[in-house]
């Protein structure tokens, strides 16, 4: 079992690997820099564990608030940190929400105090 | 920056469009006068791209993104000294554009597909879902980190470049990703 999810992982990582080595690529023709495969291999680590602690994030924030389901308000969450982005996401989200043309779920982001207070010592989770 | 791409497109778009927006102040101005703050002010706009942008949010975002530095400048060069104060123009709305159609236009550093499975791997309890819209929400969370990653290696780099002498090669290195990590990660 564990080996089987090990080797998923590895290839998962693969994958995440063979794909920001061509987003790399591609900007770098537009932008004027280029990338060393060690950055783009660092770099594949960085967001494959950037990755797996907002999965669990997004998983603890989710059961806080009682659901089994992640939605848009858990993922406001992971940016509570930085207000910019928040700002960022949110515009992304009523973008959404206005191309669908529905409220999805009526209230809006942000609020949430008791959630953010459960988000508390995940930061570090795993690494 | 982003000066190498498209040369090809010059004369005509990244040219025209500022002539409707601006005129009526710009005539009123000397076109002398002008035209010598144009031509001393010149090498400033290059290296400082981004800071002008603020006065003009009247420009609407154009997909002649491209239009370089390079660009900008050699017209520049060639145009008689009354149409520079148009070249202003240009060169303030520049950076906007960009920025905007940044996020929008570009395909996402990581496919939907493969995010839905590293996600669902990770997910401690297999019985977690995850709505549609919070999956693109995280979608652009991530295209946001990871070409932030870039971004600020590509600071560093520069940055290092500097002090080493400016000779530094344009090759981002694993130790430009270990200087912004830290803080990379505080932020998001």
């Amino acid at each position: 079992m564990s080996s089987t999810d090990e080797s998923t992982e590895d290839r998962l990582k693969s994958a995440l690997w063979y794909t920001i080595g061509h987003f790399v690529d591609t900007s770098s023709t537009t932008e004027s820099f280029n990338a060393t495969p060690q950055f783009i291999g660092a770099l594949t680590e960085l967001v494959y564990t950037h990755i797996q602690n907002s999965a669990r994030d997004l998983e603890l924030f989710s059961k806080h608030a009682g659901r089994k389901v992640v939605t848009a308000d858990d993922v406001m969450l992971l940016t509570r940190r930085n207000e910019a982005l928040e700002g960022i996401l949110k515009a992304e989200l009523d973008r959404m929400r206005a191309e669908e043309g529905r409220g999805e779920e009526g209230p809006k982001k942000r609020g949430r105090p008791a959630a953010a207070a459960g988000a508390k010592g995940k930061g570090k989770g795993k690494k | 920056m982003p000066p190498k791409a498209a040369p090809p497109r010059r004369k005509g778009p990244a040219f025209n469009p500022p002539r409707p927006v601006k005129p009526p102040t710009s005539t009123t101005a000397p076109a002398a006068g002008r035209a010598s703050n144009a031509a001393a002010s010149r090498p400033a706009p290059a290296p400082a791209p981004a800071k002008p942008s603020a006065a003009r949010s009247s420009f609407q975002p154009t997909t002649t993104i491209i239009s370089s530095d390079d660009e900008q400048e050699d017209e520049f060069d060639d145009l008689p000294s009354d149409i520079d104060a148009l070249m202003e123009d240009a060169i303030d709305d520049k950076p906007r554009p960009q920025r905007a159609a940044a996020l929008v236009t570009a395909t996402p550093p990581i496919p939907p597909p493969l995010l839905v499975r590293l996600l669902h791997h990770n997910f401690e309890d297999e019985n977690t879902q995850i709505q549609k819209g919070a999956m693109k929400l995280f979608e652009s969370y991530m295209t946001i980190f990871v070409r932030e990653a870039i971004a600020r290696a590509k600071d560093e780099r520069e940055k290092t470049g500097r002090d080493v002498g400016g000779a530094a090669s344009r090759f981002l290195q694993v130790e430009d990703l270990e200087k912004l990590a830290p803080e990379l990660l505080l932020d998001f």
